[in-house]
């Protein structure tokens, strides 16, 4: 598979009417086209660095998100680490005039030809990933700045009830100010308001293993309406319901706290959204302009046959303003930006419990929907945990097995 | 044929120009830099044309240089009848932004060192384990020492300066406001008093541009 990135002034190829125009849009287009051709392989640790590397700039922060994602789910944490770093600098500075975004508020650019930064659940999902590494590396303050930073993310939804409403970033901005001596009860009542149908754990200051979830596949993008202007997300079922987790002897029951899904699709609707609207109107329009102006300077020089010049002139005059206007309509580009972090989870979930340094043997069993373990999904694990700092173990049902951490 | 030759030439010019319109779109002076932007060294202190609206090198300079000005003026440096040892204890960040908390106190420390002339001592804790190391290689008799190595000389801390990064986030859709609140204090390690506190606040906002809203 070839990822191939055209940049011009039509962003693509597209049927124009007249011929000419087609020949000579194509020669334009051909001529000042900016190519980066990336050959895929289908392995994210592979593509990722390579599209990072050598594919469209536009695409660089979404190539770091899943290479960062794969990388955590093979154990590959410093790399995850170099790609997230990266990706959230660039999106903590995103303020201000941006030619790639001015560009795709035009009429004749794709929104898919600005700088991908991501869809609010995408961008709190790279501070959740960071802020799951920061604890790691022994510093929950900041991992607890990624985890508000998540929830700020996540703040300007349409509806007031769906902003920030992440259970899993709360709880741990919660755990992190206790273990920092804070008072961490307000993110607590935060994270329970917003779990559904769970009662979550009671912090433990002396809960030092702490286990984060993903599991099911998460949420693709589509686009729908007559120009496909309109931005849509699409989840395939998961087959993974929840997990058990089992440390030595001992079983612990893991419920899903978060819905990547959920958190896609209550975002409401975008500023962009009303932009890209107004462009397929903008196309609606200039094509029935153009339709109208086509068949009136036809019927004109039907009608006159060549007995009046002027009215020739203006059938004639009327065809080429409806030609250049259904041009204009075919340049146009109302679509969707559907580019996607496509191998995100479906469910996020942890579980936080204090356990005696030294070796633990672990096994996680992902369940369908029925509470029966899909064996080929059975994670094992042998843990060290140190004495006196937290052990901090990331588990998808995408990870590798076994793993010694 | 005449009428017809005179409409298409001037069906001709009204497509020619329709496509120096399609061509000049794709011109390369519509974007901005499209050879790049050469390195540029700024003054740490300056905002740079890259910004967002966490802390950057302009804080920093602007929190640190206010706060060792202000715990020199402390009386109890400027005026203190020992030097005091001072330890550096971690900063506690409580913003949204992850940072490199050392930072701040490494700065604060170079600068008085550098401007205190010997008011006051910072004792290197971070290195302990080296140099427990150091002294072990001493009392083992592997390497030279210079006095007995037996005796305890590892200085015990007078103050701990510490510090705490606090923010305030809005984000709506009129942009995202970033406050943050950088407070220091200087600790009396024998009583817990605080000695000297300080402060310092900067406020940001912004707005990305619609595409990305």
């Amino acid at each position: 598979m070839r990822l191939t990135d055209k940049l011009g002034a039509g962003g693509g190829s597209r049927v124009i009417g007249p011929a000419a125009l087609v020949v000579l849009a194509a020669l334009a287009l051909a001529g000042c086209a900016t190519t980066h051709e990336v050959v895929l392989s289908g392995d994210v640790l592979v593509d990722g660095p390579n599209a990072i590397a050598n594919g469209p700039p536009r695409d660089r922060l979404l190539w770091e998100y899943r290479t960062a994602a794969a990388a955590m789910r093979v154990g590959k944490f410093d790399l995850a680490k170099q790609y997230l770093d990266d990706a959230l600098t660039r999106l903590q500075g995103i303020y201000g005039p941006d030619p790639q975004a001015r560009k795709a508020r035009g009429y004749f650019h794709a929104e898919a030809s600005k700088t991908f930064i991501g869809e609010p659940y995408e961008r709190a999902m790279a501070y959740v990933y960071r802020g799951i590494l920061y604890w790691m590396d022994g510093q929950p303050d900041n991992a607890r700045a990624c985890f508000r930073s998540a929830e700020i993310e996540d703040s300007d939804t349409e509806k007031h009830a769906y902003a920030g409403d992440w259970v899993l970033p709360d709880y741990f901005d919660g755990l992190a100010t206790a273990k920092l001596s804070g008072d961490g009860s307000e993110a607590f009542k935060r994270a329970q308001a917003d779990v559904k149908y769970l009662t979550l754990p009671p912090y433990d200051p002396k809960a030092n293993v702490l286990f984060f979830f993903e599991f099911g596949p998460g949420p693709g993008k589509y686009a729908t309406g007559r120009y496909a202007e309109q931005l849509r997300f699409s989840t395939p079922p998961s087959p993974v319901s929840s997990a058990r987790l089992r440390i030595d002897t001992r079983d612990i029951a893991v419920a899903a706290t978060d819905d990547v899904d959920f958190q896609a699709t209550t975002r409401g609707g975008r500023v962009m959204d009303h932009i890209l609207g107004n462009k397929a109107v903008f196309k609606t329009s200039t094509d029935v302009a153009g339709d109208v102006a086509i068949v009136g300077g036809a019927a004109t020089l039907l009608a006159d046959r060549g007995r009046n010049a002027t009215a020739d002139e203006v059938g004639a005059g009327l065809i080429v303003a409806g030609l250049i206007s259904k041009a204009i309509s075919s340049a146009t580009t109302p679509e969707a930006d559907t580019r996607a972090w496509d191998n995100l989870p479906h469910y996020l979930s942890f579980a936080c419990l204090p356990l005696a340094p030294g070796p633990h043997a672990v096994t996680v069993e992902f369940l369908d929907g029925a509470g029966q373990a899909m064996p080929n999904l059975t994670k094992r694990i042998t843990l060290d945990v140190p004495a006196g700092k937290d052990k901090v173990v990331f588990v998808s049902d995408r990870s590798v097995t076994p793993q010694n951490l | 044929m005449v009428i017809f030759m005179k409409q298409l030439k001037y069906s001709l010019s009204i497509v020619a120009l329709a496509a120096a319109g399609l061509i000049s779109g794709c011109a390369s002076s519509g974007v901005r830099n499209p050879s790049g932007v050469p390195v540029t060294e700024m003054r740490p202190d300056e905002q740079g044309f890259v910004a967002g609206t966490g802390m950057e090198s302009q804080d920093l300079v602007a929190v640190t240089d206010k706060m060792f000005r202000s715990v020199l003026a402390t009386p109890q440096i400027a005026n203190a009848q020992t030097v005091p040892r001072i330890v550096l204890a971690p900063v506690d960040n409580q913003t949204r932004f992850p940072i490199n908390k050392d930072i701040f106190l490494d700065r604060i420390r170079v600068e008085l060192n550098s401007k205190a002339k010997g008011k006051m001592i910072f004792l290197a804790r971070e290195r302990m384990a080296a140099l427990e190391g150091e002294r072990q290689l001493k009392r083992s008799g592997q390497v030279t020492a210079s006095a007995d190595p037996n005796r305890v000389e590892f200085e015990g801390a007078d103050f701990l300066l510490t510090g705490k990064l606090s923010g305030l986030t809005t984000r709506t859709s009129a942009g995202t406001s970033d406050y943050i609140l950088y407070t220091f204090q200087l600790v009396d390690a024998r009583t817990s008093g605080i000695v000297w506190e300080d402060s310092a606040e900067i406020k940001k906002q912004g707005l990305e541009d619609a595409a990305y809203r």
